[in-house]
């Protein structure tokens, strides 16, 4: 029995090895190498050297990263609310039977299959100065001045928001139509048999129901968002003038302008700031009782 | 007015909204691909016309059919490689009892959250040492890596929902664990399987990041850094000819997507809602 017992273990060991194996390499590694070198000064024909907190005494001197960190911080604010007041929305919507909601489903699952580089591009598009749907619409309403979408700090912003709201509400819409279909019918029933309106019935039942299904939604679109990256960096470069940079993207242009000790340190307080949302979440909401 | 006239407003203000967002930035992708020429927008008429398909599928320079095929083989070598190294994990996980086997799923789960800027740049001077930038290599290896949290949770949703006897009577007949996996319980979780498998691929033509630090040219870039660099041949974007790029590679995955929905809402909302 006993020898039975120590070679289940061993099997479960190397039953879980692979999967631990390459995420120790291809994830921790990096992601703990990232953190050593942003002690380092990095930079092409130097000699590497330790310099201590030096790079993040200079982010935190710079502009730039408060700008990004802001920038990163009102964004996420912005979509993740919207993704998830249109996704609560486009859930109530299509829990309800009417003709054409087979279609609509299915129309959902379009916007999150399309990857998001090619949707940042359709988006670049509308947004165009001339040959943009949205000034298209605006001189067939009459308006004879088009708009720079992208051309300034405000309306970029709206810009990114509206892109990536577009193409991340219908996973938002997914898990919390999930949600709603878990809760039974009969609780509704008896609310409305004791007069519990629609407005009532939503934030007394529907909405502590779904609180499982939604934190977890909440979690994964909030770090999603704050580390952001492909959408911004195809859509606006980070422009107009930087005022649309997020971390990840100034983490990046500090990479590949060759400044390795720099973009570790941005890249470091990223994982630092996305990892410290996440457990703010489950302290929030306690994950104990999902 | 009474909640049933309220609802009715709701449900058809609602369902032509959700149909116009979803549906008018397709509409105008499509209309730009297919026009011969973007200028009726300043005051010409629109002209349908093919001409833009055949620019992106036939000029070598573009590198179009190049990109699109970088991204079949890495997420075609990455998708079943995954769903292997996870099967055997969720199989421990599920019916084995071991230490580490409530905490592995979560750290897993941690990884998916991890902001991949923190990842990319150790990566970049990693597989530098190795000669790997540029290669398939260099993006299947991450990418295991990075669609492994995905392909286990769903994994370990259908494995549970198997029955243990079934493993302990095979176990008394003398078969091996590997044996069993393959034989009893991946068969038992095809939809799972499948669910992984579409999920993986997609995440692997959605991956952005990974693939423009770690490629460098059109002999390892995906289509999604194809797309990205899109400049055309005179300087200017083209819209027309990069529209119909996006279409040409959005059109097999929106078709792969309605095909296979259930299996695809399944994955994506497994974990998420359940356990």
């Amino acid at each position: 029995m006993e020898i039975r017992f120590h070679k289940r273990i061993t099997t479960a060991y190397i039953f879980v090895s692979p999967l631990l194996l390459i995420i120790f390499l291809f994830i921790l590694v990096p992601i703990l190498g990232t953190c050593i070198n942003s002690f380092f000064q990095d930079i092409p024909y130097l000699p590497k050297k330790f310099v201590g907190m030096r790079n993040y005494l200079i982010l935190i001197k710079n502009p730039d990263f408060w700008d990004a960190l802001k920038f990163t911080i009102f964004f996420t604010l912005a979509s993740v609310s919207l993704e998830t007041i249109l996704g609560i929305s486009f859930a109530l919507l299509l829990k309800e039977r009417f003709p054409g909601r087979g279609i609509l489903r299915t129309m959902l699952l379009i916007p999150w299959a399309i990857p998001t580089v090619i949707s940042a591009r359709i988006w670049q598009l509308i947004y165009n100065y001339n040959y943009g749907l949205l000034n298209y619409l605006l001189q067939g309403l009459g308006f004879s001045d088009k708009i720079n979408w992208l051309g300034t700090p405000q309306s970029a912003f709206w810009a990114l928001v509206l892109a990536d709201v577009w193409k991340t509400t219908p996973f938002m819409a997914i898990i919390i139509l999930t949600g709603l279909q878990a809760i039974p019918e009969d609780i509704y029933k008896q609310a409305k048999v004791d007069g519990a309106r629609f407005i009532k019935r939503f934030f007394f039942i529907t909405l502590p129901l779904l609180r499982p299904a939604l934190i977890v939604a909440l979690i994964f679109r909030t770090a999603d968002s704050l580390r952001i990256f492909d959408l911004v960096y195809v859509l606006t470069g980070g422009g107009p003038a930087g005022a649309t940079r997020t971390i990840s993207v100034l983490g990046f242009q500090y990479y590949t302008s060759a400044d390795f000790g720099l973009g570790a340190a941005v890249s470091s307080l990223t994982f630092l700031i996305v990892f410290g949302f996440s457990l703010l979440y489950i302290r929030l909401w306690g994950i104990k009782k999902l | 007015m009474s909640e049933r006239r309220i609802k009715s407003i709701f449900i058809v203000t609602g369902s032509i909204f959700l149909f116009l967002f979803i549906i008018t930035p397709i509409f105008w992708m499509m209309l730009i691909s297919f026009s011969k020429n973007i200028s009726f927008l300043t005051g010409g008429t629109y002209q349908f016309s093919f001409s833009n398909y055949i620019t992106i599928l036939t000029s070598k320079s573009l590198h179009m059919m190049d990109y699109l095929k970088n991204s079949l083989i890495v997420a075609s070598i990455t998708s079943p490689i995954v769903l292997i190294i996870s099967s055997f994990s969720a199989y421990a996980i599920t019916r084995i009892n071991f230490a580490g086997r409530r905490i592995i799923p979560l750290l897993v789960l941690s990884i998916s959250i991890f902001p991949q800027i923190s990842i990319v740049g150790y990566l970049y001077r990693w597989m530098g040492n190795f000669g790997w930038i540029n290669s398939y290599v260099a993006l299947v290896l991450p990418y295991l890596a990075w669609t492994s949290p995905l392909a286990l949770w769903i994994l370990l949703s259908y494995f549970s929902q198997i029955p243990k006897e079934l493993d302990s009577a095979a176990l008394i007949d003398g078969a091996k664990r590997p044996k069993i996996l393959f034989r009893i319980i991946l068969p038992l979780a095809t939809p799972g399987v499948l669910s992984g498998l579409l999920l993986v691929f997609i995440a692997c033509f959605n991956e952005f990041l990974f693939a423009l630090m770690l490629t460098s040219d059109y002999r390892a870039q995906t289509i999604s850094v194809g797309i990205s660099l899109f400049q055309g041949l005179h300087g200017e974007i083209p819209w027309g000819e990069l529209m119909a790029a996006s279409f040409f590679v959005t059109f097999p995955l929106i078709l792969l997507t309605l095909v296979f929905q259930r299996f695809i809402i399944e994955g994506l909302t497994t974990g998420a809602i359940k356990e």
